[in-house]
């Protein structure tokens, strides 16, 4: 199979090719070294490639596979993580300066629990600086390019792990969402991003934005290879004490269940609110797509999500502040202008405004629970446009002015304050070619429904086959 | 809108946090905080006097943690 077709394949059809020795994980490893070779000096997805270490690692797995010892369908695969994520004996930048050289002496556990199952490290990934960012503007590595118009963002923060993905320098990635940094990229790029619930998936050893906002998250171009990376990385982790022992369910089996029967919400308050034309006919048209499959959907109200923004400023500014006022007293010049000025916003929000932040959230929390027991999930827009051109500083939508960032972010970030997860699919593409992303809302702990609706999507939708158009 | 003035950013900076921070930040800070300000105002439309704050610790009232 000629190298560029490897790169084609999914984690599962990857992966079962492995199984049954029909493929060698060095000449799969291979194939996506030599693309990242070619194409990511113009795409910038990573900060760091490790050629001789995926391809040491590959040999290794391809003896063990030989043996007998095959380990799952995630062995001889070769990804990439967001470079927030701690690798031993891998510098871990964050996407800073001030990181540049930090090489970390243990692996974050979701980086443990990959390397464990038999996952091939390909390198570390892009992102907005110390992940405070929404765009993946990047003052010290170069700003990733959108695949599909290099003269677009490609969304953050989790940039690289979108880019990579959608542009197939990578099977999977992971990337880490405190607002919506797995689920934007994943739209802006045509891929599949899943935030799963708070608790569901550990956060030891990733570099933390805001401890209460943050999760990590697969990135995938099928829905089914996002269940087949959730199933590794989920569950209680002792040194992550949010994480929770709620049993984790098999994931690539839930895929096969019925959608007939499901009621969907659409949540008519903020999300559908001021939405690009072409996002939300393509949204609307998602909708129909899974009431063709037998789901029911109706519409929703979520009076109390407006007040999501500012709660959940005032918990990110105050918690990434509370992180960052070491480096910000010895080392401020060293951040790029964007990340320093929102940090430094961060030290005037006052204790008890965190605190009824806080408060504030658990009723949002409380509105969203009770919703989801009228309905399945909630289906709304990922982003209300799609991806900004780089100069792009501020978006009109509906004769509505404004930053760039806050759009990206209007639809994500709610669900970042409720904890529930919550999963991007791609549903389309604007009439210049720019993907569109659905989002899926389900209850807590109850990642198996949106893989279910999100599979049975992205099999009948019409964005399933798209891929970036790059020369190569 | 609320307005904060950039003085004010930089009196409580130097006098209260002790962060050093650029006039060209303070001047982003102070155009962020106004619209967050009134926004973090408007929560107590939510009635949150009998409601506790979420903590790190407690992701859900309904994920309890292992033994």
């Amino acid at each position: 199979m000629p190298p560029d077709n490897l790169t084609r394949l999914s984690i599962a059809e990857a992966g079962d090719l492995l199984r049954r020795r029909a493929l060698s994980p060095v000449e799969l490893t291979r194939a996506y070294l030599d693309r990242i070779r070619r194409l990511d000096p113009d795409l910038l997805a990573y900060i760091t490639v490790l050629p001789d270490e995926a391809l040491a690692a590959a040999t290794a797995v391809e003896q063990e596979i030989a043996r007998g010892q095959y380990r799952g369908p995630l062995h001889g695969i070769p990804i990439a993580l967001k470079d927030l994520v701690m690798t031993r004996g891998v510098r871990t930048t964050c996407g800073s300066r001030i990181l540049r050289d930090w090489v970390p002496d243990a692996d974050a556990t979701v980086a443990r629990r990959l390397a464990d199952a038999g996952a091939i490290l390909l390198g570390k990934l892009n992102m907005h600086e110390f992940a405070y960012g929404p765009t993946g503007v990047n003052p010290h590595y170069g700003t990733c390019r959108n695949p599909w118009d290099r003269h677009r963002i490609a969304g953050g923060s989790s940039s690289g792990s979108g880019v990579a993905v959608a542009a197939e320098l990578a099977a999977g990635a992971l990337g880490t969402d405190t607002g919506g940094s797995v689920r934007i990229p994943a739209a802006l790029c045509g891929i599949v991003g899943l935030k799963p619930t708070y608790g569901r998936v550990s956060r030891a050893g990733v570099i933390p934005l805001a401890w209460s906002l943050d999760h990590v998250g697969p990135m995938t171009r099928t829905v089914t290879d996002a269940a087949l990376l959730l199933q590794v990385l989920a569950g209680r982790d002792p040194a992550d004490p949010t994480t929770s022992a709620v049993p984790v369910p098999d994931y690539r089996r839930a895929l096969q269940g019925e959608v007939r029967g499901l009621r969907l919400g659409l949540p008519k308050d903020l999300f559908f609110e001021r939405v690009d034309p072409e996002v939300r006919i393509a949204v609307q048209a998602a909708a129909r797509s899974l009431e063709g499959l037998g789901a029911v959907v109706e519409e929703i109200p979520l009076p109390k999500i407006h007040h999501a923004g500012p709660a959940s400023f005032a918990i990110i500014a105050s918690e990434a502040m509370a992180y960052h006022e070491p480096y910000l007293r010895a080392r401020a010049e060293e951040y790029g202008e964007d990340v320093r000025a929102r940090l430094t916003t961060g030290q005037f929000v006052l204790a008890h405004q965190y605190l009824k932040a806080q408060r504030a959230r658990q009723v949002i929390r409380a509105e969203v629970d009770a919703a989801l027991t009228r309905v399945d999930a909630l289906l709304t827009p990922t982003t209300p446009v799609p991806a900004p051109r780089l100069d792009e500083r501020e978006l009109t939508v509906e004769g509505v002015t404004e930053d760039a960032r806050w759009w990206l972010i209007r639809c994500t970030r709610p669900i970042n304050l409720t904890g529930h997860p919550a999963l991007s699919v791609p549903c389309g593409l604007t009439a210049a070619g720019l993907p569109i992303g659905l989002q899926l809302v389900g209850r807590l702990f109850d990642e198996a429904t949106l893989l279910r609706l999100g599979h049975a999507f992205q099999a009948v939708s019409p964005a399933r086959d798209l891929r970036p158009p790059l020369n190569s | 809108m609320t307005s904060v003035s950039i003085q004010l950013l930089q009196a409580l900076t130097q006098e209260l946090s002790g962060i050093p921070a650029r006039p060209g930040d303070l001047a982003i800070a102070a155009t962020q905080l106004g619209p967050q300000l009134d926004g973090l105002a408007r929560l107590d439309d939510l009635e949150l006097l009998a409601v506790e704050p979420a903590t790190i610790l407690v992701p859900s009232s309904r994920a309890p943690h292992a033994a």
